[in-house]
């Protein structure tokens, strides 16, 4: 039997998260990400009234959903999806007309300021082919983030999504993301 | 939220793309109708077509040099994707102008066509062959007609197609309605008919009554049929889920308030149809005798045009301002 396909996902435990910003840093330094545009970020959410205060902390990145719209609005092909549902952008072939960039419901992607075409997480394919983890979850000092392939049983990712209680963001759009945040 | 990736390049892009399809539209009708065997509207007709390739062309130029890398453009004809409103518009932006460049050799005069034969440099007349060189200097005023029905499709695929641009995306509850590749569209037709109707106007030749009511008759159509998709747009986008809602609350109560019921459904669109109603009434009460007032013609010429770009104006930036929560 043919091997079973891989479906990359990123499992977040929120509520571990610090809003130190190592991942933001982390994703910097692999990925040569310029000054100013980030591929992943943390949104701080401030609620309540003194004295009762929360503040939730939510990193966000590309969320390579199973249904992406950037890629079905893409003239040219260059927004494209790998068969282990990694979102990826052909740098040659983007012309930057940046309508996936409004196309996506999670503002994942940015215009790149000097290769002036889009730009976006890829999950670090490079680290990921090579059987390493994804930069920003290898750094994370409070493990935070999960990554794995959803289709081996025997992966952490899927034992949490078995156990634990998740959610994803705005699934209403339709796009299937695979960004799940643990409750 | 996101600060707004597509500017005024594309706002400027999205209205001159429709006044081309709306030019060539109305040319093409006026086009149409015969009397006697002869063209209706001659006049309406040729400054039309002879206008109708300018602005998408030039709104073809800015598109491209809106692109993060504009050399690339060539990119958006070599991977045809039939999902893409982008990639299908590309393809309908080129035929149509085409198309359009055609039907103005067609409206020009034999003096006209062999003046401009005459400025090709000789060095490159001589290598055009002769064949080609013939159907250049041939009169098409007999297919005249047969190119306005061509180009139909085409125009209001253009028409329709900067609103689907917009509407084809779902992650902006602002677009995401059929209702706005119909409201580009009347927009488009009318900005169209307007212009026709200015540049008539600043012709040394006058204005028959049979043009003017022509063009009225167009415009009155058009503009209630724009205004009657805009009703629906806010009514059904109030009785719809929050994140409509919301994104309509950007032009209610929101930043694009005041450009939205002043300057685009107020000036551009419902003083227009006043000024135009009002002219028309001796034609529906058959009180007074329908003339031509210049002054009220093109200002409510000026306003529709207006109007068309601020419509742009507003999808264009407060619909990238709206998203899901």
């Amino acid at each position: 039997m043919a091997k079973k396909m891989k479906r990359y996902a990123l499992v977040l435990d929120s509520k571990k998260c610090i809003d130190c910003k190592a991942c933001v840093v982390a994703c910097k330094a692999e990925n040569e990400v310029p000054v100013g545009v980030y591929r992943n970020r943390i949104n701080v959410e401030k609620s309540g009234e003194y004295p009762k205060l929360r503040t939730s902390f939510d990193p966000e990145q590309c969320h390579h959903c199973d249904n992406p719209s950037c890629v079905r609005v893409c003239p040219t092909g260059a927004s494209w999806q790998r068969e282990d549902g990694i979102v990826l952008v052909k740098y040659d072939d983007c012309v930057g007309c940046k309508y996936c960039i409004i196309a996506c419901p999670y503002d994942a992607r940015f215009h790149h300021p000097e290769k002036h075409t889009v730009d976006k997480c890829t999950f670090c394919v490079q680290r990921v082919d090579r059987g390493e983890l994804p930069a920003c979850v290898e750094t994370c000092p409070s493990k935070v983030r999960v990554f794995g392939d959803l289709n081996d049983s025997k992966s952490p990712i899927h034992l949490l999504l078995a156990t634990r209680r998740h959610r994803v963001l705005k699934p209403q759009t339709g796009n299937g993301p695979q960004l799940y945040y643990l409750l | 939220m996101h600060e707004p990736v597509w500017e005024f390049l594309i706002v400027n892009y999205l209205f001159l793309g429709g006044l081309s399809a709306g030019l060539y539209f109305v040319s093409g009708l006026a086009a149409w109708f015969q009397e006697d065997g002869q063209s209706a509207f001659p006049r309406l007709a040729r400054w039309g077509a002879l206008l109708a390739p300018w602005p998408v062309s030039l709104g073809s130029v800015l598109l491209i040099f809106d692109l993060g890398k504009p050399l690339r453009f060539w990119k958006l004809f070599f991977h045809f994707r039939w999902q893409s409103p982008m990639s299908i518009g590309s393809w309908l932006l080129v035929l149509f102008t085409l198309v359009s460049l055609v039907n103005l050799w067609a409206w020009l005069e034999q003096g006209e066509r062999q003046g401009l034969l005459a400025r090709i440099p000789e060095a490159i007349r001589s290598r055009i062959p002769a064949r080609i060189r013939g159907y250049l200097d041939r009169d098409a005023s007999a297919w005249r007609r047969t190119l306005a029905m061509a180009g139909f499709p085409l125009a209001v695929g253009v028409g329709i197609y900067t609103g689907v641009l917009l509407g084809a995306v779902q992650a902006r509850p602002f677009w995401n309605t059929n209702l706005v590749a119909q409201m580009f569209l009347f927009s488009a037709l009318s900005s169209g008919a307007a212009t026709i109707l200015l540049v008539r106007l600043l012709d040394k030749e006058a204005m028959d009554l049979k043009e003017v009511r022509f063009l009225y008759t167009l415009d009155i159509v058009l503009i209630s049929l724009e205004f009657f998709i805009v009703l629906p747009y806010l009514i059904h986008g109030e009785l719809s889920v929050l994140a409509v809602r919301e994104a309509l609350a950007l032009i209610l109560g929101g930043p694009y308030t005041l450009v939205f019921w002043g300057l685009f459904l107020g000036a551009g669109l419902l003083v227009p149809l006043a000024i135009e109603i009002y002219e028309f009434k001796p034609l529906l009460t058959g009180k007074g005798t329908f003339h031509l007032n210049p002054r009220l013609a093109m200002t409510a010429a000026s306003l529709v045009i207006l109007g068309g770009y601020t419509l742009r104006y507003v999808f264009v930036f407060a619909g990238q301002a709206s998203g899901f929560r």
